[in-house]
């Protein structure tokens, strides 16, 4: 069933309740043969240069198109694991005043442990392979770095040069590394805490903020085509090109099989 | 005006280079092959070494030559990644190309190595890592290795 990914700020106390819940029973509850802390796994595995020597999911190309597929599961299995066909990753516009960090969503701490509230212990959430020793969920909002502005989004959406060799995080003229180090990282940053981890979907804003991060690349898509990664095909060694599965995806998970947003079920308003 | 240390930059240009071209793959024919490499001879400490404390907590760095650089942070190892990349400072400020140290808690926010002034890039990110555990520690998972 197609969904409607919203903002964050437009949902509505039911709404929020609902994504929450389907998060936290994924904790606990397989869907599809996979689990919330698959999902982390899988994060800290593929952020690496794996055996294939290459890097799959960030400091690479493949950065927009691994993390749409990714999205893509969690939103699938969410809807699975809740029985509910409707259910959407929302985003969150980090640009806009409104916070998902309130008492009755992603919970109200933002200054050290989730000990309490929303994706605290007692309400249900677990960390999973934290590299810092707690069982309390860390955030430590703008200590590190501070949110994007939207003029700085729209410089970074103004670069017309997908990517170019040498595929890295050097990149200057680079659609996909502005957006990575400018937005994406920033973003990472400035919640702070587990999301400026590996293991940085533990913290559920993870999924928002990646939303968001893929909402740019589509509305970017929107201006300057809808298959326009790079590189194209089958040429580039240590890079994913365009018709080259991403792993640890089923095979065919391609680049260009989650260019166009239309078949993957859903889109944004 | 300093008269520059002409052995400090050759120390410190040399360590630079093979830190930087030894980060993803480790050279073992390097290993031990230092210039003193003698038997039973310990290697002599690097400048950029240290072993201090920092809001309470126990921070030590050591320079390896073969690029590993090693961090604890009151006695746990943090695995630190050299990466090139690029940064793009919040001031505004031009962007450039450098080297630096991303570990587990600092996988968005590289430290840039300083190479030319303070040398002190394992320093800085020791300091960075202590601000955010904050009253925590480093667990088990963060001395785990990570190619990038």
């Amino acid at each position: 069933m197609a969904v409607v990914r919203r903002s964050a700020a437009t949902l509505t106390v039911a709404e929020k309740t609902a994504f929450i819940n389907a998060l936290r029973l994924f904790k606990r509850t397989s869907a599809n043969g996979r689990n919330y802390n698959w999902y982390i796994d899988q994060h800290i595995s593929f952020f690496a240069r794996t055996s294939d020597n290459i890097s799959h999911a960030h400091r690479s190309p493949s950065f927009f198109p691994w993390h749409r597929k990714y999205l893509q599961l969690l939103e699938f299995d969410l809807q699975t694991v809740s029985g509910d066909p409707n259910l959407f990753i929302p985003y969150w516009d980090w640009t806009g005043s409104a916070s998902p960090f309130t008492a009755d969503f992603l919970g109200s701490i933002t200054n050290g442990s989730v000990s309490s509230g929303n994706f605290s212990p007692s309400w249900g959430w677990s960390l999973y392979r934290s590299s810092i020793s707690t069982s309390y969920l860390q955030r430590r909002l703008g200590q590190n770095a501070s949110r994007p502005t939207a003029a700085t989004v729209s410089t970074v959406q103004g670069y017309s040069v997908y990517d170019q060799s040498p595929w890295d995080s050097t990149v200057s003229n680079s659609y996909r590394n502005r957006n990575e180090i400018e937005l994406h990282n920033r973003v990472h940053n400035f919640v702070g805490g587990h999301m400026g981890t590996r293991e940085a979907p533990n913290d559920p804003v993870f999924w928002l903020h990646h939303c968001n991060i893929d909402r740019l690349w589509w509305l970017w898509q929107g201006t300057r085509g809808i298959d326009t990664y790079q590189p194209r095909t089958g040429t580039t060694s240590g890079v994913v090109d365009n018709t080259e599965t991403m792993r640890p995806f089923a095979g065919g998970s391609t680049p260009l099989s989650v260019s166009d947003i239309g078949p993957l079920a859903y889109s944004y308003a | 005006m300093t008269k520059t240390n002409r052995r400090d930059v050759l120390r410190y240009g040399a360590a630079g280079a093979v830190t930087a071209a030894t980060a993803a793959v480790a050279a073992p024919g390097l290993a031990g092959a230092g210039p003193r490499g003698g038997l039973g001879e310990a290697a002599p400490a690097d400048p950029r070494d240290f072993d201090e404390t920092y809001k309470g907590k126990k921070i030590k760095g050591k320079h390896n030559r073969q690029g590993h650089d090693e961090l604890h942070i009151n006695n746990r190892k943090l695995a630190v990644t050299v990466v090139s990349t690029l940064f793009i400072p919040e001031d505004g400020s031009q962007p450039h190309v450098g080297v630096g140290y991303i570990s587990a808690l600092n996988h968005y926010d590289p430290v840039e190595i300083d190479q030319d002034k303070n040398k002190d890039g394992l320093r800085r990110l020791a300091r960075k890592v202590v601000d955010i555990l904050g009253d925590l520690e480093l667990s088990d998972e963060a001395a785990q290795e990570h190619r990038h």
